[in-house]
């Protein structure tokens, strides 16, 4: 990120410096105005969805979730041992539920939990990051409440759709996964 | 029909906390206390994605970035304006919320591109801060194919998902 954005800065102050010099610091300063306004927007929606969040994982809503995942988990991640399994099913169902920060830690722990020691990802873990970046989404929250702020007249019509991708590409992402660990191993017994 | 799908969740969720017995007021609150320090965290990282976009913005990088992409773009059926999400995306998730919301007030949030924006950002992830950030723990360096096969699924999604806000 760091090379990223060092980048991006460079290059578009190159720019300016022969177009537009005197817009650098009106921008830096409008834009950051702007994240200002953002933050506060999103700050609203996070109150609501963490306060909801809250009553879903005090009610045992989330356990539930997680142990209706665990055999489905059993079967896509090939891991036998139940603290990991437990693990995994709160990170995917954090993620089903739209909250990326909830699900963070949670999956940093089932990373830990897995390692060996040899240094290289195993399998399981390959699986976690690709079912992270694809995650099924059953509620896209933040999502859902930008669009309401922005006066969407039905900020929910994007329910559907999100979840008939996230479907299609986890199913994908679990295919290939399993596909290329399956020609890796024939090419270590040939 | 989609209208209803969140205050009927939201009834089921309190009538089951009833049930489990939960204080709802206070659980409700001790969640919600939650937001102001997620906030106050992740705004840094907002303003500098937010600064960085704007001056690409004004130097009229973007408009010849999005120029040159708009034929691979258009050929997978992808708005060109929205080169910027598609690109950040898989780096910034605080930063794409920026890009996205810019998108909503641009377009309006109900245009074709506000919803294909709004489908791929929900069916994407920060592969990258997600693989670093997940690995932190770790001394596993090398993450074989994990990372291509996030991205070639994220693309795939993308596709699927602007092909998906012509029909639904």
């Amino acid at each position: 990120m760091n090379i990223f954005w060092l980048l991006m800065m460079l290059c578009s102050m190159v720019v300016l410096l022969f177009v537009n010099p005197s817009a650098v610091l009106t921008e830096m300063i409008g834009a950051a105005s702007g994240a200002l306004t953002l933050s506060i927007e999103l700050c609203a929606i996070y109150t609501v969805w963490l306060g909801i969040i809250e009553l879903v994982d005090a009610s045992g809503l989330s356990n539930l979730l997680a142990k209706l995942l665990r055999p489905m988990i059993k079967r896509v991640f090939k891991v036998e041992d139940e603290n990991i399994q437990k693990l995994i099913a709160l990170n995917i169902s954090a993620n089903m539920l739209g909250v990326g920060n909830a699900s963070t830690p949670l999956g940093i722990k089932a990373i830990k939990a897995m390692d060996d020691g040899s240094g290289k990802a195993s399998f399981s873990m390959i699986m976690l990051v690709v079912i992270n970046a694809t995650s099924i989404q059953l509620l896209p929250t933040t999502i859902i409440g930008l669009r309401t702020t922005a006066g969407s007249s039905s900020p929910a019509d994007i329910i559907l759709p999100t979840l008939i991708v996230t479907v299609i590409t986890t199913l994908l992402g679990i295919f290939l996964v399993h596909f290329i660990n399956a020609l890796k191993r024939r090419k270590k017994y040939e | 029909m989609s209208n209803y799908i969140l205050p009927i969740i939201f009834i089921l969720l309190f009538i089951f906390c009833i049930f489990k017995k939960v204080n709802v007021y206070d659980t409700f609150i001790k969640g919600a206390k939650g937001a102001i320090k997620l906030v106050v965290d992740i705004f840094p990282f907002i303003a500098a994605i937010m600064i960085a976009v704007a001056l690409l913005r004004v130097s009229g990088i973007t408009t010849w970035l999005t120029r040159l992409c708009a034929p691979v773009f258009n050929f997978l059926g992808v708005p060109a304006e929205l080169c910027e999400l598609v690109f950040l995306r898989p780096f910034t998730g605080s930063g794409s919320y920026a890009i996205l919301e810019n998108i909503l007030s641009t377009y309006g949030a109900d245009s074709y591109i506000s919803r294909c924006a709004c489908v791929i950002m929900g069916c994407s992830e920060t592969i990258f801060y997600v693989a670093t950030i997940y690995f932190s723990q770790t001394k596993v360096k090398k993450l074989a194919y994990a990372i291509p096969v996030a991205l070639l699924c994220s693309v795939v999604g993308t596709i699927l998902a602007c092909l998906l806000c012509k029909v639904i």
